[in-house]
């Protein structure tokens, strides 16, 4: 008996939101990074859960896409990191308020 | 004091609520929906589906798995941007003022000036003794 698919949904939809919490409350930018994982996995949850739905295996083949642009994002972003914690002595997203300093 | 990850209490629970009631309103949409059952993907492996589908062997992907389009231009497209993403990542995390050094970094990212504080002191160390080393040579002769 296959799980129904609004449970991999409501699965999804709290994994989103609990990133989107973490989005709006955090101020540390590698808490940022951890968040905005969390929606993109959410994501990757729906593309399975209606791969699976439609018996087609497109979704889950674009997944795997979807986790190396994740990683891809990653490089880029503890990068982003690193010059912030050099140029303020911390990853305080908040501080890094102006584009030039 | 240990540095242990504390939970944090000093957090804005309006953003909580927004994102509860997002989640409300997403359950909803979900629960009544009224999707069918799924169909499932039969017999057959999965995973050589996946590889197949992926380098455009669509050929070979038996058919209970589906009309799976070929992936080798999106393969290829991710490729590229993770190559760049490297690049980004090796040059945001390179300092500019260090001229291309390969030494390792061992000093978290700390800053220079701090860092050039230690060498000075360990190298003003080395001249003293070298200095009492020529001054005791002059008193000899």
């Amino acid at each position: 008996m296959a799980i129904v698919t609004e449970y991999y949904l409501l699965l999804s939809a709290a994994v989103f939101c609990i990133g989107l919490y973490g989005i709006l409350t955090r101020e540390s930018a590698l808490m940022f990074l951890m968040s905005v994982e969390l929606m993109l996995n959410a994501a990757n949850i729906n593309f399975v859960a209606f791969a699976f739905y439609w018996g087609n295996l497109t979704g889950q083949v674009f997944s795997l896409f979807t986790m190396a642009l994740a990683a891809a994002e990653v490089a880029v972003g503890i990068g982003i990191i690193l010059v912030l914690y050099r140029n303020f002595d911390g990853i305080d997203v908040t501080e890094a308020a102006t584009m030039r300093w | 004091m240990t540095t242990r990850p504390r939970l944090a209490t000093d957090v804005n629970y309006v953003n909580g609520i927004a994102a509860l009631a997002l989640f409300a309103v997403l359950a909803y949409v979900f629960v009544t929906a009224g999707l069918e059952p799924p169909r499932g993907f039969g017999e057959g492996s999965i995973v050589a589906s996946i590889g197949y589908a992926m380098f455009d062997l669509v050929d070979l992907v038996p058919e209970e798995h589906g009309n799976t389009e070929g992936f080798l231009v999106a393969f290829l497209t991710i490729a590229v941007v993770l190559d760049a993403a490297l690049d980004g990542a090796v040059m945001l995390a390179r300092r500019d003022d260090e001229g291309g050094s390969t030494e390792a970094a061992t000093d978290g990212g700390q800053p220079l000036d701090e860092v050039d504080d230690v060498d000075d002191a360990s190298t003003g160390v080395a001249t003293d003794e070298s200095g009492a080393e020529t001054a005791t040579a002059g008193g000899d002769a």
